[in-house]
């Protein structure tokens, strides 16, 4: 059996959001980092809301424990009680050394998934989390690129082949990776053009710029008009100390 | 990341039969945590500390005392602020250490309490809620009388004196915002003090160009000690209330990052900086007008001595400046109060439902009107001076006491008491700054005084009759 991927699958425990359906068999194969948190006015203190809320919330996280646990997963779980939900997340990324975060949305039982590449950046821990999930299963893997304008198809065959060399390397072994290559649209609406068709999606995380600042990450933006559950494959750990 | 475990077991129950909330079993750099792998996650970073600290005290120093000062102490005034200032210092670097030894919310309650024993802590826990009650009634009048003198700019004349009006409407709005408001209020807060550092850099850098003689104009000679030594000493007690904010930061201190290093930097960095702010600005104020004429100006003497200097544009952002810091200074308060009642209840000193967050807003409504209620029967008065004091007997009590628990603790050397942060030269800094916080409460009015010692002998006999059982962490 391949090494399961620490996946972190975010949950605003106290706001209804439960494990939508289809993810528990998604991640059947991860390690499951359930997190489960409440976002906390300023005005409140954050004891506060865990004097009135913990039971509450230990009980909800103790069953979304089990339904991950009988999907087959190994499960870690936390509760915070948190300002600033971004920055817990972000806390528990670099403890764990999670590779992916998951934005949870509902899905039938995963036949196929779309793997966006972006570039050779980072393409190691997407193939780590596509073969730990999936190599075990009968899931078909595609992936997928966007090409520039001064791309060709040989520059992009060679990048998508390095990727399928990489999983095999790791233990997909099998054939029908398939690659598909975009061209003449935007990244995001072409990934969630594609996405339509497939199950779930993994993509990279992309580098905060003013487009993200003004718009959100583009991981988000796809989760959020895919409707289906979105891996976003975390960037390798910056070796600077991350104290402000 | 340090992980320091918190040992100890706080018992009994209050008349209501409630027990003091578990305690967590560990304190680390980004998170306090409980059992069950359940965690409070820190959130709060140096730039926030230091906001929560100038932001409560530049309010008062700056822009409601400085008329009020020199009438008081003339020129000397400066010196009353300085002396503010040491004595908040004294302060700072013991509670400093206290604070990185316990980064729990509650601030000075919840040293005193684990240092000292249960009844030293219900009295400056409930003098710590009433004192913030008082002060941030005093921040409201004063913004009273600038929100007045903005109604004055622009030709308005009304037949009342709208000051206490519009205090009380502020009071109220700012109580229903915090129990309403989902919005991002630190962020706000940070913008808030932001902006009023660079407005007053900008207007006190001319100030003191000018006095200098830059611009021509020249200070105005003046006797330093013109209405005496004693004064000075009094208007210390009376302007202390300027330098209430730094012990805000210990009160969220379980929700700031990296604690052993924030809270030191952002308690003893507020109160330098706004003690240097605070100096300067009675300097210019006074070199402008001279003590006298300054008196005659009052609460928004401020705005006067802005016009003198820059004109009409001048008087209208200080006027802007005063509305924002007395309005942020209210807001601070009022959390800090809220917080307060919320470490009381959580030590089953309070009622549990006076802590209760409301399902919709998910913010502590009753803890938050326990906090705005008294507010506005206090803005009611309009005693500005008697708010004050008041509000500053209430906190001296309990940096004194803070003070003498560092030593109590120092001496009984705990093994769970590891601080990151060692006060320099102890035990003369404690000492010190407890006989200072102390002595200064002497030159308060008659009436301040006997206000103060009615609420800490009522808190008292509270503690008596609702938890006289509890026994907290840390307690001999």
């Amino acid at each position: 059996m391949t090494e399961r991927p620490s996946i972190i699958v975010p949950v605003r425990v106290l706001e209804g959001e439960s494990i939508p359906e289809g993810v528990p068999e998604l991640l059947a194969n991860a390690h499951v980092v359930l997190l489960g948190y409440h976002v906390v006015p300023d005005q409140t203190a954050t004891g506060q809301a865990q004097m009135q809320f913990e039971e509450r919330a230990i009980k909800r996280l103790d069953e979304y424990e089990s339904i991950f646990e009988d999907a087959g997963a190994s499960v870690e779980r936390r509760l915070v009680f948190t300002h600033d939900g971004q920055k817990t997340i972000d806390r528990m990324i670099t403890e764990y050394d999670a590779l992916a975060v998951l934005v949870p949305n509902a899905t039938r039982p995963p036949e196929d998934v779309l793997v966006a590449v972006r570039g050779a950046v980072g393409v190691d821990r997407l193939a780590r989390v596509v073969v730990g999930l999936f190599a075990d299963t009968d899931v078909s893997v595609t992936l997928y690129h966007v090409a520039d304008e001064d791309e060709t198809d040989e520059d992009v065959q060679t990048l998508l082949d390095g990727v399928v060399d990489r999983m095999r390397d790791l233990g997909l072994d099998r054939p029908g990776v398939e690659t598909r290559i975009e061209r003449d649209s935007g990244p995001l609406e072409a990934i969630v053009g594609a996405a339509d068709e497939y199950d779930a999606v993994v993509m990279g995380e992309t580098d905060p710029s003013l487009t993200t600042f003004v718009f959100g990450m583009p991981a988000d933006q796809v989760a959020e008009q895919f409707l289906g559950p979105v891996l976003v494959v975390q960037r390798e750990p910056s070796t600077a100390d991350e104290s402000e | 990341m340090v992980d320091r475990p918190v040992e100890a077991v706080s018992t009994g129950e209050n008349v209501a039969g409630e027990a003091p909330a578990e305690e967590p079993d560990a304190v680390t750099d980004e998170a306090t945590v409980h059992d069950e792998d359940v965690e409070l996650e820190r959130t709060i970073g140096l730039t926030g500390g230091l906001a929560i600290g100038i932001g409560t005290m530049i309010g008062a120093g700056i822009f409601v005392f400085p008329g009020l000062a020199a009438e008081n102490a003339g020129l000397a005034a400066t010196l009353s602020f300085a002396i503010g200032g040491v004595i908040a210092l004294l302060v700072a670097l013991p509670t400093s250490e206290l604070a990185t030894s316990m980064p729990r919310s509650g601030g000075g309650y919840f040293f005193i309490s684990r240092g000292m024993g249960t009844g030293f802590g219900a009295v400056v826990g409930l003098g710590l809620w009433l004192g913030l009650v008082f002060a941030a009634a005093f921040y409201l009048v004063g913004l009273g009388h600038y929100a007045t003198a903005v109604l004055a700019e622009v030709g308005l004349s009304l037949s009342v004196n709208p000051v206490i009006a519009i205090g009380v409407v502020f009071g109220a709005g700012l109580t229903a915002l915090s129990i309403g408001g989902t919005e991002n209020t630190a962020k706000l807060q940070n913008g808030v003090v932001g902006i009023l550092l660079v407005v007053l850099t900008g207007f006190l850098s001319y100030g003191v160009l000018d006095a200098a003689g830059v611009f021509g104009g020249g200070a105005v000679p003046e006797t330093f000690f013109s209405q005496g030594y004693v004064p000075v000493l009094t208007t210390a007690a009376l302007v202390f209330t300027s330098y209430l904010g730094f012990a805000q930061v210990a009160t969220v201190a379980g929700e700031i990052k990296q604690p052993g290093r924030n809270l030191p930097l952002a308690m003893v960095g507020s109160v330098v900086v706004v003690t240097v702010f605070y100096v300067v600005t009675i300097f210019v104020a006074t070199s402008a007008f001279g003590a006298d004429q300054l008196g005659r100006f009052g609460e928004t003497a401020m705005v006067e001595v802005a016009r003198e200097f820059l004109g009409l544009p001048g008087a209208i952002a200080i006027l802007c400046a005063g509305l924002l810091a007395t309005f942020s200074s209210a807001n601070a308060s009022i959390l800090s109060a809220s917080r307060a009642v919320y470490a009381l209840s959580r030590d089953a000193l309070l009622p549990r439902r006076a802590s209760e967050v409301n399902l919709r807003y998910g913010t502590p409504h009753v803890a938050l009107l326990a906090a705005g209620g008294p507010i506005l029967v206090l803005v009611a008065t309009g005693e500005v001076e008697l708010l004050a004091e008041v509000a500053s007997f209430l906190h001296l009590v309990m940096y004194g006491l803070i003070c003498v628990a560092l030593i109590v603790v120092r001496r009984r050397d705990p093994d769970w008491y590891d601080p990151d942060f060692r006060t320099p030269a102890y035990p003369l800094v404690p000492a010190v700054g407890a006989l200072a916080s102390f002595g200064l409460i002497a030159f308060m009015q008659p009436a301040s005084i006997v206000i103060g010692v009615a609420v800490m002998l009522v808190s008292y006999l509270w503690y008596r009759y609702y938890a006289g059982d509890v026994v907290l962490e840390g307690d001999i």
